[in-house]
């Protein structure tokens, strides 16, 4: 059974709220969910390499040369606040 | 009781590559704000990266030159955290497997030579600059934001501020050698972060580590480690040695100020990156690299020694700089004297280097100004200490030492007929220093060569002064 | 005629030979559009204008009898969560609402260049995270065939639209099944080709590893033209591969005089399917049919054996909730996407942001992905998935080197109702059993329509090696000739 703090200490690394009447059947459902993975702890992998990759034979490694650059218009055109050239947030206390 | 000081570092160093390290982005430094973007440094949606050849040749040559073992993959991971300079949400960085694996600097300390040990060398993207302005607000530019950076890991092996700023001239000069950084501390392109405590050598007892961030000059560096050994050391004393913190060093109050407490490491929730397969790196492609490299600083050290006799320690010294070391050699083209002129770079040289806090290129010095003024020291045209004189004037000036000499008449006299005058003038007004010197008080030359050297201003030859005194008091 | 009911390639022959113009075709579909989408909803924007002023140029190119590219003005639906210019690009989710992209993907660069004509962007589960297109915060999608149930997702918007004919072809993405389900819950074709086929610079990540474009058409014909025109490596992509610059899929059929592909061709079908997680009866009753039509036509079948199927749903979910914890955190509020009004702090503009702007389903996936990459849970999940994940891409390799296909239903169930409670998510994970492998192991794979069950269609999924798509096409085209 996975407890409430370790729920929240999960929420706060990921940068989300749980609420309280969200709290109890969130842990049901990770419950299950974590039955459902912590299956796969039943094969032998021993001497097995993780799989990064589908394709493996990679050799493509190459000078980049693609030029996307964009406007500082362009940069800016989806965020909520600038300022001369610059993303803007409210200044943040550290 | 004893205290030893335990002094591992991470250092951040930006690869001066043409291009960041997955876009085609300029790495520039000082264009202004967002300009040198594009989806990809930006982390916009869909973007993807590419890792870029040209920052593993830079790496690589790095990893080379610091005597580690380059790894025949090249695999990236995710560190994720948050943070409003990191556009992704997580820095791509390498994780349990970096290019390079070990390594070694070696340092001269005045005893001895000292090897500090590397944990690795990984391959990083920078993150882009928040400037907090007055109005309540911050403001965040990401043209820094994908600029390649190395991040190199000593193992906990000096023992003092003084061996950290050793280490880190070295490393700097070694990249400044091969030349895959512009290694400005105050531009950012090399930034360093200190881990340190003590340990009571009769105890063994251990104070925490703390970790020390944001220090933006090696003057910095050493003086953040000074304020911590202290720190350190009375914590244990007071026996209030808490858990591991991160501070940083406030350069205004001269002391280093807590940022936070950390129980254990941070989770950085590291993931294979996705988008950029594991890259295969052929031992060809190694030793083509390692045959662009110019010789290392070790390497000139070793053949300084070899070739023109000098000590560990001034080679060392020498070889520091690829400038100075350079310099060096390059004065030897004028004046074949390597002793005289290892010996005045030494001293005199670096001294002002020093007190001006300029590089050897950056000074007004040239290799055939200094060869020709240690010609004319060796020919005896002018006095050791005159020369120190000229020198100062050319570090001054820049004028030739010849057009200095002949301007300021310091010709050394090494006439006896034109001496002559002058030390009877002295003899006859310190008659009491003559009677001095014949009853065995031999302090009495050395005062009567200076009003000899003072009355010629300087000029005159001393060992030529000093015959024609002992001469000349027998005569009397 | 109705226009819009014909197959890509009619249409396309007939703009071609001048018996229909392209604006024609454009005006047919955009009325398609306005009868029936205010109901099905499988768009979330349109381009209409944009689209006749297309259709007139390509008409134009075609009277001058200009070269003209190979969609030749069909028109085409994408789905959201593929980067554009012109239109946004919303995920289906409230956090990019209003989020314009100022590149476009690769993909809509090729459908541009091969004279496609892009008609709008579909609906689709928040960020691809379901598989029913309900979590979409632009309401669900109905299946144009029945409207009370779901036309499956991801893409449910890109299948629905060629089902109910507003598109000829769309595109889709497909990270554990999200092309060839909805295809298989609309009657389609859809093709997720093999890892690498398609570039995907521009498509919004959700499983880097898994991610892959796929395509909707309403015959193996049709999907494979406008795979035709997508596939290749692209230098923007490190993902994608140089072996997908083969000569076009279509060429094959295209000139084989009715030739029988499934002679000779031969089978494998997984016993772990019929084991492990066994079909509704009657929809394993078509598959069954479907097979008997294979060795009719000269296919040799075998029952083998692929262990680590049983594992398949977990370390799919494993690897694809921590690729997907990963992908959202760039959703900050920042740079892009929504931001909460009211923050002191920056952990704040975080947490507002996000938990204000991602659906339910999403959020449940990055805490599963970020459990599984905190602390000793990397290795333990995360790093132990991915050995898995080795295991059975090595069981595939086995059953490739004497068999050319798999066979297996794309989906177990029937489509389901809007808004079915029965469904839990722990059963709805599990059945990912059955078109995860193909993403797990990279393998190029097809759902086809094989028949129906109570009005519902039924598909069976082609799975191919890696690389081998023209294997899965010409068994997909070799079918669809065997039943005609
Ligand atoms: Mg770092
Ligand atoms: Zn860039």
């Amino acid at each position: 059974m996975i407890s409430k703090d370790q729920v929240l200490h999960i929420a706060n690394i990921a940068k989300l709220r749980i609420t309280d009447e969200e709290l109890e059947p969130f842990m049901e459902k990770f419950d299950q969910i974590i039955e459902f993975v912590d299956r796969i702890r039943e094969v032998d992998t021993e001497d097995v390499e993780p799989l990064y990759q589908v394709n493996e034979d990679n050799e493509l490694l190459e000078y980049n040369e693609t030029n996307q650059m964009i406007s500082r218009q362009e940069a800016l055109q989806n965020t909520q606040e600038q300022k001369y050239g610059y993303f803007k947030i409210l200044k943040v206390v550290e | 009781m004893t205290y030893k000081t335990i002094i591992g570092l991470e250092i951040h160093v930006e690869l001066s590559t043409k291009h960041k390290i997955f876009c085609n982005c300029p790495n520039e430094f000082g264009a202004e704000a967002n300009t040198l973007v594009c989806p990809t440094c930006l982390g916009l949606p869909g973007s993807m990266p590419i890792l870029n050849k040209e920052v593993l040749e830079y790496a690589i040559k790095a990893g080379i030159a610091f005597n580690g073992k380059i790894s025949n993959l090249i695999k990236m991971d995710r560190k994720h955290y948050f943070y409003s300079d990191l556009p992704k949400g997580y820095q791509v960085s390498q994780a349990e497997v970096p290019f390079c694996d070990g390594g070694y600097l070696e340092i001269e300390l005045e005893s001895e030579t000292k090897k500090i040990n590397l944990e690795r060398i990984h391959i990083e993207e920078d993150t882009g600059k928040q400037i907090h302005s007055e109005e309540e607000e911050t403001l965040l530019d990401f043209n820094r934001s994908g600029v390649p950076l190395i991040e190199i890991v000593t193992k906990p092996e000096m023992n003092s501020a003084e061996e950290a700023k050793l280490f880190l001239d070295k490393l700097r000069a070694t990249l400044k050698y091969i030349e895959v950084s512009n290694v400005k501390m105050e531009e950012g392109s090399l930034r360093c972060d200190v881990n340190i405590n003590v340990v009571d050598s009769e105890t063994g007892k251990k104070s925490i580590i703390a970790e020390i961030k944001n220090l933006n000059s090696f003057r910095a560096v050493v003086k953040a480690i000074e304020f911590e050994e202290k720190r350190h050391i009375d914590l244990l004393e007071a026996d209030k040695n808490t858990e591991k913190e991160t501070r940083r060093w406030d350069e205004a109050k001269g002391e280093t100020i807590l940022m936070r407490k950390k129980a254990g490491a941070s989770d950085y929730r590291f993931v294979v990156e996705g988008a950029i397969p594991p890259v295969r790196i052929s031992d060809e492609w190694i030793e083509e690299i390692k045959t662009t490299l110019p010789e290392l600083p070790q390497d000139k050290k070793t053949r300084f020694m070899d070739s023109f006799g000098l000590s560990s320690y001034d080679a060392g010294v020498l070889t520091q700089s690829k400038d100075l070391s350079e310099f060096f050699e390059e004065t030897l083209k004028y004046i074949d004297d390597s002793k005289l002129v290892s010996n005045w770079i030494m001293g005199d040289v670096l001294r002002r280097l020093n007190d001006d806090e300029i590089e050897i290129q950056e000074s007004k010095l040239s290799p055939k100004a200094l060869a020709d003024l240690l010609l004319l020291v060796r020919d005896d045209k002018i006095n050791n200490n005159t020369g120190k004189k000229v020198l100062k004037e050319i570090f001054d000036t820049g004028n030739s030492p010849e057009k200095i000499v002949k301007e300021k008449g310091l010709i050394q006299i090494s006439d006896e007929g034109e001496l002559k005058k002058i030390v009877e003038e002295v003899l006859n007004n310190n008659e009491q220093s003559i009677i001095d010197f014949k009853n065995g008080k031999d302090r009495a030359l050395g005062f009567l060569v200076g009003q000899v050297m003072k009355a010629s201003r300087g000029k005159a030859n001393p060992q030529l002064v000093n015959k024609m005194l002992l001469e000349m008091m027998e005569e009397r | 005629m109705d226009i819009t009911s014909l197959k890509a390639w009619e249409m396309k022959e007939k703009i071609i030979k001048k018996e229909i113009s392209c604006k024609e075709v454009i005006q047919a579909h955009i009325k398609k559009i306005e009868e029936e989408d205010s109901e099905i909803n499988a768009f979330i924007s349109l381009n209409k204008e944009e689209a006749l002023r297309k259709s007139e140029k390509i008409d134009e190119k075609i009277k001058k009898g200009e070269g003209i590219g190979l969609l030749s003005g069909l028109p085409i639906g994408i789905k959201d969560n593929i980067a554009s210019k012109d239109l946004k690009t919303t995920c289906g989710s409230k956090m990019l609402d209003k989020y314009i992209s100022p590149f476009n993907a690769t993909v809509v660069e090729k459908i541009i260049n091969n004279d496609g004509i892009i008609i709008g962007k579909t609906n689709m589960d928040e960020f691809a995270l379901g598989d029913s297109t309900e979590t979409s915060y632009f309401g669900p999608t109905k299946n144009p065939i029945n409207k009370n149930v779901v036309p499956g997702g991801s893409s449910g918007g890109s299948a629905a639209a060629v089902a109910a004919n507003m598109v000829a072809l769309s595109l889709g993405t497909d990270t554990g099944g999200s092309v060839r389900q909805p295809a298989s819950f609309c009657g389609i074709v859809g093709i997720k080709p093999s890892y690498g086929m398609i570039s995907r610079y521009g498509v919004i990540p959700m499983a880097d590893t898994l991610d892959h474009v796929g395509v909707f058409g309403r015959d193996v014909r049709d999907a494979t033209l406008i795979l035709d025109s997508l596939k290749g490596y692209d230098k923007k992509d490190s993902t994608s591969s140089k072996m997908s610059n083969s000569e076009a899929f279509s060429i094959v059929f295209e000139e084989d005089k009715g030739r029988n592909y499934l002679d000779g061709m031969k089978v494998a079908i997984p016993r772990e399917y019929i084991d492990l997680v066994p079909a509704d009866k009657k929809v394993q009753e078509q598959f069954d049919k479907a097979i008997k039509v294979f060795e009719k036509s000269g296919a040799k079948i075998e029952i083998v054996s692929i262990p680590h199927l049983k594992y398949a749903a977990e370390v799919y979910y494993i690897i694809m909730s921590c690729e997907v914890s990963s992908n959202m955190a760039r959703y900050d509020g920042i740079a892009f996407g929504h931001r909460a009004e009211e923050y002191e702090t920056l952990d704040e503009l975080y947490i507002n942001s996000r938990t204000e702007a991602f659906g339910k389903e999403a959020k449940t996936r990055i805490l599963a992905g970020t459990y599984a990459l905190t602390g000793s849970k990397n290795a333990e999940l995360y790093q132990k998935a991915m050995k898995v994940r080795r295991l059975l891409k090595e069981d595939y390799d086995k059953v490739f080197a004497s068999h050319d296909v798999v066979l297996s239903l794309s989906s177990k169930e029937l489509p389901f109702e809007l808004n079915s409670i029965k469904k839990t998510s722990i059963e709805s994970y599990k059945l990912n059993m059955y078109s995860a492998p193909a993403n797990l192991a990279g393998l190029c794979a097809m759902s086809i329509p094989i028949g129906e069950v109570d009005g519902l269609p039924v598909g069976m999924e082609i799975t191919g090696d890696r690389f081998k798509d023209r294997t899965i096409i010409k068994a997909g085209i070799g079918y669809e000739r065997a039943v005609l």
